[in-house]
Formats: structure tokens, C-alpha cells, sequence
């Protein structure tokens, strides 16, 4: 029988520099583990995160991406992650319509969640492991 | 563009798992790449020489410095730039160590990894401009919020540096928590005391202003120049400050949580808080039998707190103490997990305890059952691996900490973060551990973890020692990163005014465009990402910028 050779995903994520990627700074410190496959990318607010750059990125190759903020409510530039959410939601509409929509996410991650963003990031690039993978 | 890419191997933290050598060697053959290289410590003396000489040989006007996190090191990186006459936003930090090499096990993987990483910051980078640093006068003032040790100590130290202070206290009184304290350990000086000495200096000085019985209502502005609104008793107060010291202080442990300790419906079984308040009224028999109990609402994943307290068992042995002292023929034992006497000094205070005929079993409280001729307290000893159940009159619990009750609501208003017990969160743990991620807001004392009553005062001190070396030169510099709108695309259409949260945005009604009003920008971004013109640009964060690094993490190579 042939075996099959597994394909790692590759996943972009834009994270705001006050929450998510401080708590990706602190799993770091921590010495937690997550897939070499997930990249990020920092952005000062999850609001500046344009619906434009993550259909860049799923054109250019990326299997995954997430936008994480704050926690709604706690965004540094107060109502920030509110439009972020918005559009989000808006965008994964769009997607829907070409059968890509579990290629995005959005999520919240407090500064001090290190833990929470390791089982985000893992979690997501598990479950779209798998579908690449025929599962 | 001459970029020089350079690679740190941060002793082993970083080589270990990633090639160094092989990533050096990769992005020299870069175009517009003049040096690639690699260096055990960049932050070292002679890696800082390695990249301020690099620069004057090749005359670089880009530099990427892959190596820690960007929030360590920002601005030693930034002055290398500075001083060989080079714009300091020229420079890239891209992070290998906290996003890569430390959370990967796989050398290949991890240095893959990092070739992607270092490529999107090199393809970003070349969309970088010189931005100018504005300089802004800041207010030599500062805010203190709580009145309690740690505040009182920070407020004493900024006043006598000649700086104008607001303390703003909810309670009708100052001294927070340590006022209630009779003795404080180990200098047994009362609570009371401690803080008449300090208020009464505090109250001397014409430079500091008290507000009691009020709270922090409003709170904006931008680091040097905050304009806080205080609610007090007679009114509101508006006044604009530099810089705030938060030492809300903590929140002691409410035993009713945990119903099972019948704490508040058996008069015999007190807190060590209670002990302190109203010990010496306590009627107790001739020869009384009182158990302490430790880590009552610390090191509890149950309800939450997961946290040690740091200071009840101290607490507890002063309770235990105390008691043996009143009480000649008294039977004290004191039910531990693990034995924290943690301060200098506070390793002979549970030998000179022991010594005073305390007991002292270490084991798990299984059950409290109030019996009219006294307390059944059964449990297991688990040094010994035995089930014990004995009687007592008086059952002391020893409290921890709680997050302060206003934690939230001051860590919205100030915009701060909390972590994941609700004590405010630092910086960074050990290299920033008095700053928050808001530039000019420091935290001191128990808001920000359990502390003692010495290391309270410390942190304040600390707290406010940090705040006085930002605002002492008088100005400071505000970071450039705010939206600029390019007249010849804006259409007028003013989606970007309504998005804009800071209302920096306003609307020239006669050449029909926006512009924005940088003082007010507070650097988001969410105007860019909304503009469907693309007319405005987050400088710093433009679009070409992030577009180019995801195409850095994605391109085919």
C-alpha cells in the first residue's frame, strides 16, 4: 500500500498588538507548543485588519486565517474589535459562497490567555489539517 | 534600499532550534540585501557594535534585527539606528525566539519557520518610510488611585520629587486594608500607626491633593497629558495628569464562597482578618482548642483561585501566635498544605512557633461540622496517610487574596488588562513588571498579585520612581503611527468619520474631504481598513506594508 504522505497547512493570523500578541509573546516565554504552520502577523488593532488582506492571503496559498483581538469590551482603542466583528461576519458571508468559509476565523484573546491562544491556534489548525487531508 | 539582515542567536535560546547560520547565509543572496549575519547576542556590546558598524560600512537604510520579542529591547535596537544618523523606523524587529524557536521543537521546521518570518519582514520593511517622533510637553503630575500603602508610599515619593499628586481613595479614610492591621509582622508596629505617619506627611505638602470617599469616572488622553474626571463628595474634578499610579489594592477572601465552612453562621469560626479586628473581645473557654486553617481561597482551582496568596501563611502563624500567647493552656493546631513563610525572617517565625507548642499537621480539610460542644474538623494527614477528626472551639481560616472588586471597572477606564486571576496585568513579568501596555500607567501593591505590607510599599515606590524618570525631562515623544488621508483619493464619503472612535477625523466641508487631526489619532487603523477608496493610510501599518508581509509567509520559494 502507498503511504500517504501528510500535508501541514499553512495559517496566517493577524494579531492585535495590546491582547493576542502579547499572549503569543507569553506562550513563548511560557515554552508552549503549537504548529510550526501558524504565522502571525502583528497589526495595532484587530480593526486594521482589512477583509482585503485575508482574501490576499487565501489566494496566495493560505489554507487558514484568523484575526484575533480583544476581548469585546476591553479593546485598547474601545470599540475597535466591535467593527472588526462586523466585518468578520460580513466576509465570512462572502466566503460561504465559494464553500470557504471554515477557513476563517475570528477570535478574542486576552494578554493573559497564553493557554487559550495555544487551543485557538492548535485547535484551528487541527480541524483544517484534517480536511486537507481528506478527512 | 541596502537592508542588512541580522540574526541573533540569543546565547541557545535561539540557535538550538533554529539554524542560524543556514538563515544568514540564505537571505544574502537577497536583492538590496548588502549584509546578512548572524551573532550569539546582538543586544551584547559588540553584537550593537556589529550593526552600528555594518551600517556605516555599507551605508545601510534598512535594518532587521530578527531576535526576542519587539517589545524587549525596542528602543536599544532603535538608538543603534539613531546614533549612525539613520530614521529609527527604518528598523524591523521580526521575533524568532518567543514565536519560533521557543515554541517549536523541529530544527528544520523552526528554521523553515523563521525564513518565512524574516521574509515578510524584509518584503514589509521595504515599504517602511522615516516617520518623525513628535515631541509633546508632558504634565509633571501624576495620579494615584487607592490610598492604601502602596499608594501612599508612591504618592509621598513623586511629592517630595517636587511633582504634583492626586490621590484618589474610595473608602472615607486612607490606609486601605493595613489600617485594620494591629500588628504588622515582623516590625509589630499597628496598621493604624504605619499609615498616620505617612498621611500626615502626605497632608503637609501643598503639592497633593487627597480625594476620599471618591472614584475615577472619566479618564482620557494620551501618555503626558491624561485628563482625569473624579467623582468626589462635593462634585466633579477635572484635572490633567501625566502619568497614573494604580494601587487599587485587593480584595480579602470571602469564606461564604465556600458554604462548606459555614463561615458567617457559626460565631466560632472566624477569619485571621477577624482576629485582627476584633480578636481581643473573643470569648473563648479556659483552656481552648482552636485550629488554623491554611490556604483558605489561594491554591484552590475550584473556585477560581489557583494562585498562592503569599501572605496568610504568615498570617497564620501570627493568628496561631497570638492565640497561644493570650492562652496559656491553649491547644493550637494549625492545618497546612505547604508551609510559605516567605519574607526575611519568616522561616525562624514558624520554628519560634513551633517552638511555642503550636501544632503543625500538614493535610487536607475534608469537613467542618459545628456540634454544640465544639468544631469537628475531620481530614487526612497526609504526611502520616491517616484520617483525623478533632474537636475545637474556635476555627481561625487563614485568607487569601482576592482581585480587587473595581479591577475591572478601572481597567476599562484606564485601558489596561487583567490577567487571568483579574489582578492587572504587567508588562512583562520580569523586565517590566511595574508598567502596563499603556505608556505612563503603572501598577504598585496588591492589585497586580498578593504582596506583603513591605513589598506593597516597595512597588509603590518602584511604580512611582518609573513614572517620575518618564515625566522629568518635561516632554516626551508620541509615537508617529496615526492615519494620514491623501487628498487626491478621498471622494468625500465620510464612512471613515463615523468609524473613527477617537473623533480624530472631521470633514472639510469645502474641498470636500476628511483629514484627520493627529493629537486626537489614537493609531488604530480601522479608518484605513474602512476607507473603500483607499485614501487613508495607518502610517507605519500602510497597506502595502501588511500586504507584502503575508506575501513574505506565503510565497512559493
Amino acid at each position: 500500500m502507498e503511504e500517504k504522505i501528510e500535508k501541514n497547512p499553512e495559517i496566517v493570523g493577524f494579531a492585535c498588538s495590546y491582547c493576542t500578541f502579547k499572549a503569543s509573546e507569553m506562550a513563548g516565554s511560557l515554552r508552549m507548543k503549537y504548529p510550526e504552520g501558524v504565522k502571525l502577523i502583528q497589526v495595532p488593532c484587530s480593526s486594521r485588519v482589512d477583509p482585503a488582506f485575508v482574501i490576499k492571503a487565501i489566494l496566495e496559498g493560505a489554507d487558514g486565517v484568523f484575526v484575533a483581538g480583544c476581548h469585546p469590551g476591553d479593546c485598547h482603542f474601545i470599540k475597535g474589535n466591535f467593527f472588526t466583528r462586523r466585518k468578520i461576519a460580513a466576509l465570512k458571508e462572502m466566503l460561504d459562497a465559494f464553500g470557504m468559509k471554515d477557513r476563517l476565523r475570528l477570535f478574542w484573546v486576552s494578554a493573559a490567555e497564553a493557554r487559550r491562544f495555544i487551543e485557538k491556534v492548535t485547535g484551528m489548525y487541527n480541524e483544517i489539517k484534517e480536511k486537507k487531508n481528506g478527512g | 534600499m541596502k537592508i542588512g539582515v541580522f540574526i541573533c542567536h540569543c546565547g541557545h535560546n535561539i540557535k538550538h532550534t533554529v539554524d542560524v547560520e543556514t538563515l544568514a547565509e540564505y537571505f544574502r543572496k537577497y536583492p538590496h540585501v548588502a549584509v546578512s549575519d548572524d551573532y550569539p547576542f546582538l543586544c551584547s556590546e559588540p553584537g550593537q557594535n556589529m550593526i552600528t558598524d555594518s551600517i556605516e560600512q555599507h551605508g545601510l537604510d534598512r535594518v532587521i534585527v530578527a531576535s526576542c520579542a519587539p517589545s524587549l529591547h525596542g528602543e536599544l535596537f532603535k538608538d543603534l539606528l539613531r546614533k549612525k544618523g539613520v530614521n529609527p523606523f527604518l528598523l524591523r524587529r521580526v521575533s524568532i525566539r518567543e514565536h519560533c524557536s521557543w515554541v517549536g521543537d523541529d530544527v528544520e521546521e523552526n528554521t523553515e519557520k523563521a525564513k518565512r518570518l524574516i521574509l515578510s519582514g524584509l518584503y514589509g520593511s521595504a515599504h517602511y518610510v522615516p516617520l518623525e517622533e513628535k515631541q509633546v510637553e508632558v504634565n509633571k503630575s501624576a495620579l494615584i488611585l487607592g490610598g492604601g500603602v502602596s499608594g501612599l508610599s508612591a504618592a509621598l515619593f513623586l511629592s517630595n520629587m517636587g511633582m504634583q499628586v492626586y490621590l484618589v481613595e474610595q473608602a472615607a479614610e486612607l490606609g486601605g486594608r493595613v489600617r485594620e492591621l494591629k500588628s504588622v509582622w515582623p516590625s509589630r508596629k499597628a496598621g493604624a500607626d504605619i499609615i498616620a505617619g505617612m498621611e500626615n506627611e502626605l497632608r503637609g505638602r501643598d503639592n497633593a491633593a487627597v480625594f476620599t470617599s471618591s472614584k475615577l469616572s472619566n479618564f482620557e488622553g494620551f501618555f503626558g497629558n491624561y485628563q482625569a474626571t473624579v467623582a468626589t463628595p462635593d462634585g466633579e474634578e477635572r484635572f490633567a495628569v501625566g502619568g497614573v499610579v494604580v494601587a487599587i489594592g485587593f480584595e480579602p477572601f470571602d469564606p461564604q464562597i465556600k458554604p462548606e465552612l459555614f463561615y458567617g453562621r457559626d460565631p466560632r469560626i472566624v477569619t485571621t482578618l477577624d482576629l485582627e479586628r476584633s480578636g481581643d473581645g473573643l470569648k473563648l473557654p479556659d483552656n481552648p482548642r482552636v485550629a488554623v486553617l491554611h490556604c483558605v481561597g489561594s491554591r484552590d482551582e475550584q473556585i477560581g483561585r489557583p494562585y498562592c496568596s503569599r501572605i496568610c501563611c504568615i498570617n497564620a502563624l501570627r493568628a496561631a501566635e497570638a492565640v497561644k500567647e493570650r492562652f496559656d493552656g491553649s491547644y493550637v493546631e494549625s492545618f497546612y498544605m505547604d508551609m510559605r513563610a516567605h519574607p526575611r525572617g519568616g522561616e525562624e517565625f514558624f520554628e519560634d512557633t513551633q517552638e511555642k507548642g503550636v501544632l503543625f499537621t500538614r493535610g487536607n480539610i475534608a469537613e467542618i461540622v459545628p456540634e454544640p460542644q465544639g468544631i469537628v474538623v475531620r481530614g487526612e494527614d497526609t504526611l502520616f496517610g491517616e484520617v483525623f477528626e478533632r474537636e475545637f472551639d474556635l476555627v481561625v481560616l487563614s485568607i487569601g487574596m482576592s482581585a480587587p472588586a473595581t479591577g475591572k471597572e478601572v481597567a476599562n477606564l484606564l485601558k489596561i488588562s487583567l490577567d487571568k486571576d483579574n489582578f492587572f496585568l504587567e508588562a512583562h513579568i520580569k523586565l517590566r513588571p511595574f508598567d502596563t501596555a499603556v505608556k505612563g500607567i503603572f501598577i504598585a501593591g496588591s492589585c497586580s498579585g498578593p504582596k506583603d505590607v513591605e513589598e506593597s510599599i516597595n512597588h509603590g515606590r518602584a511604580s512611582a520612581l518609573k513614572l517620575y524618570g518618564f515625566l522629568n525631562l518635561g516632554y516626551a515623544f508620541v509615537d508617529p503611527f496615526i492615519s494620514v488621508v491623501d487628498p487626491k483619493r478621498c471622494s468625500g464619503c465620510r464612512v471613515c468619520e463615523q468609524a473613527c472612535v477617537a473623533r480624530a477625523i472631521k470633514f472639510d466641508e469645502e474641498k470636500h474631504i476628511a483629514h484627520v487631526e493627529e493629537a486626537a489619532c489614537m493609531g488604530c487603523g480601522l479608518c484605513n481598513a474602512t476607507c473603500p477608496s483607499s485614501a487613508i493610510s495607518l502610517r507605519g501599518y500602510v497597506d502595502t506594508v501588511i500586504a507584502d508581509e503575508i506575501s513574505g509567509l506565503l510565497e512559493a520559494m
